[in-house]
C-alpha cells in the first residue's frame, strides 16, 4: 500500500513535470502527455457523444487545450483528473450544441443494431450484453459518472474535480445512476433486487 | 425512533460508499468503515456482486473503442506553430534562434539543404524497404507477439479458480499470448495466432475458446 502511494505520488510529480515543460513550448512533452492520455479521453468522449469522428475531435481539442492552457494548470488535482476535467466539459458542450440529438433512454435502449452479426445476436442474448446495452442507454450524466468510477478508477475527491459537483452530490448521482440501471435491467427482464 | 433513523441513514451512507470500495479507490478510514460494516450485514455482498459485473461490462465496454491511427499527427498539425512563450524564450538563445530563423524566413539557401535534406530521407526508405522486401517480414517480428494480421484479439476473463498455469496451459493450447491486462475488473487482451485468416476460422477459434468455461467467464472480440 506505502510502495502504491510512492508510486503515485512520482508518478504525479512525473506528470506535473511534463505539463510545467508543455507550458514552456515543449513539443515533446506533448506527444508523451497525448500517448499517455489519448485513449482513456477518447474513450470517456466517445461512450458520452456516441460518435467516433466527433470524439476524435473533441479529443484534438482536449489536448490543443491542454498545450494552450498548461501554463493555468497548479498541480492542486493530478494531471489525469484535468485533463478529464476538460474532456468532460468539451463533451458536454458537444452534446448541448447538438440539442437536436438529444439522449433518449428509452430509445437508446431499444435501438436495433443493423450491425449485428450471428455472433454478436447471439452474445446478446447473455446478460453481460444486456447490461451492456443497458449501459449504455444511460444518461450522459450518469453514465459519465459510472466510467469515471468504475473505469478511471477515481475516487469521490477526483470525480468530483473532474465533474465540478460537491462531493455529496457525487455520491448521490452515482447512487441514482446506479438505480436507473437497476431500472433499465428490469425493463430488459433482468431482476437483481436493487433497489 | 431516532436510532432506527440513524441506521438507515449510515446504511444509506455506507451503500453510497461500495463503487468506491469494489474499485480500491476509497480512503483507509472509509475501507476501515465499509469494511466493518459488511462484516456486520453480510446480504450486502450482493450488492457488491452486482457492482463487480457492472465494472467488468464497463471495462468491456471501453475497451473496445479505439481512435483512428494518426490523431497524434493531426493533433501536431493543429498547434500553432511556435507559441508566444516559446517565441519569447527563442529571442534569448542564439542556437534556439537559428533553428527558428530556419523554419521561419527560408533562404535559397535555407531551401536548398531542407530538399537535400528530404532527399537523403527518400533514399534511406528505400534503402530500408529494400532490406524488408529481400528479407521479409520476420526480421521486424517483436519478440512479444505476432504482427496484427495473424491472428485475432479478445477480450477474455479467465474464471475465477483458474491458476496461473492452467491459464499457461490454456494459452498455450490456443497459440496465444496475454498484449495487455490486467484491465479493471480483470480483463485480459489476448491475442490468438490463427493461420486461416477467414473471418470464420476466427469466430470459430474464439467460440471454442468461450466454451471452456472452467477457464474463461467471458470471451468477446476485440479490435486490434
Amino acid at each position: 500500500m506505502a510502495s502504491d502511494r510512492a508510486l503515485g505520488m512520482t508518478r504525479a510529480a512525473d506528470e506535473a513535470s511534463l505539463i510545467e515543460r508543455i507550458a514552456a513550448g515543449d513539443m515533446t512533452a506533448l506527444r508523451a502527455v497525448f500517448a499517455r492520455h489519448q485513449l482513456r479521453v477518447f474513450r470517456f468522449i466517445l461512450r458520452l457523444v456516441q460518435n467516433a469522428a466527433v470524439a476524435e475531435e473533441l479529443t484534438n481539442e482536449v489536448f490543443l487545450e491542454v498545450w494552450r492552457c498548461a501554463g493555468r494548470y497548479e498541480g492542486g488535482a493530478s494531471a489525469t483528473t484535468w485533463i478529464l476535467s476538460i474532456a468532460h466539459h468539451r463533451a458536454v458542450s458537444s452534446l448541448r450544441k447538438r440539442r437536436e440529438e438529444r439522449w433518449d433512454e428509452a430509445a437508446a435502449a431499444a435501438l436495433p443494431d443493423t450491425n449485428d452479426n450471428p455472433e454478436v445476436a447471439m452474445q446478446k442474448a447473455d446478460k453481460g450484453a444486456i447490461l451492456r446495452r443497458c449501459l449504455d442507454a444511460l444518461s450522459p450524466a450518469h453514465k459519465s459518472i459510472i466510467d469515471l468510477v468504475y473505469y478511471h478508477e477515481l475516487s469521490i475527491r477526483e470525480v468530483r474535480e473532474v465533474l465540478k459537483i460537491p462531493e455529496n452530490t457525487v455520491k448521490t448521482r452515482m447512487f441514482y445512476a446506479r438505480r436507473r440501471l437497476c431500472e433499465l435491467l428490469k425493463e430488459a427482464g433482468i431482476d437483481r433486487g436493487w433497489p | 425512533m431516532s436510532e432506527h433513523k440513524g441506521k438507515i441513514l449510515e446504511q444509506e451512507e455506507i451503500e453510497s460508499l461500495l463503487p468506491w470500495y469494489v474499485t480500491g479507490s476509497l480512503d483507509a478510514a472509509d475501507t476501515a468503515r465499509v469494511v466493518s460494516y459488511l462484516a456486520q450485514h453480510p446480504h450486502l455482498s450482493a450488492q457488491l456482486d452486482n457492482m463487480r459485473a457492472e465494472r467488468e461490462q464497463i471495462v468491456i465496454a471501453n475497451e473496445a473503442l479505439l481512435p483512428s491511427v494518426g490523431a497524434l499527427n493531426r493533433l501536431m498539425a493543429s498547434l500553432p506553430a511556435v507559441r508566444p512563450s516559446l517565441m519569447q524564450r527563442v529571442s534569448g538563445s542564439a542556437p534556439y534562434r537559428l533553428v527558428a530563423d530556419f523554419f521561419m524566413a527560408p533562404t535559397a539557401r535555407a531551401v536548398r539543404l531542407a530538399a537535400l535534406a528530404m532527399a537523403a530521407l527518400v533514399t534511406l526508405q528505400a534503402v530500408v524497404l529494400t532490406i524488408v522486401l529481400r528479407d521479409g517480414y520476420t526480421i521486424y517480428h517483436a519478440a512479444s507477439g505476432p504482427l496484427s494480421g495473424e491472428g485475432v484479439s479478445a477480450l477474455v476473463v479467465f474464471a475465477d479458480d483458474a491458476r496461473a498455469a492452467a491459464i499457461a496451459g490454456l494459452l498455450a493450447e490456443f497459440d496465444a499470448n496475454i498484449v495487455d491486462g490486467p484491465k479493471p475488473g480483470g480483463v485480459y487482451k489476448i491475442r490468438l495466432r490463427t493461420v486461416d485468416r477467414s473471418q470464420q476460422a476466427k469466430d470459430a477459434l474464439l467460440r471454442r475458446l468461450a466454451e471452456r468455461s472452467d477457464m474463461v467467464r467471458i470471451v468477446l472480440p476485440s479490435r486490434d
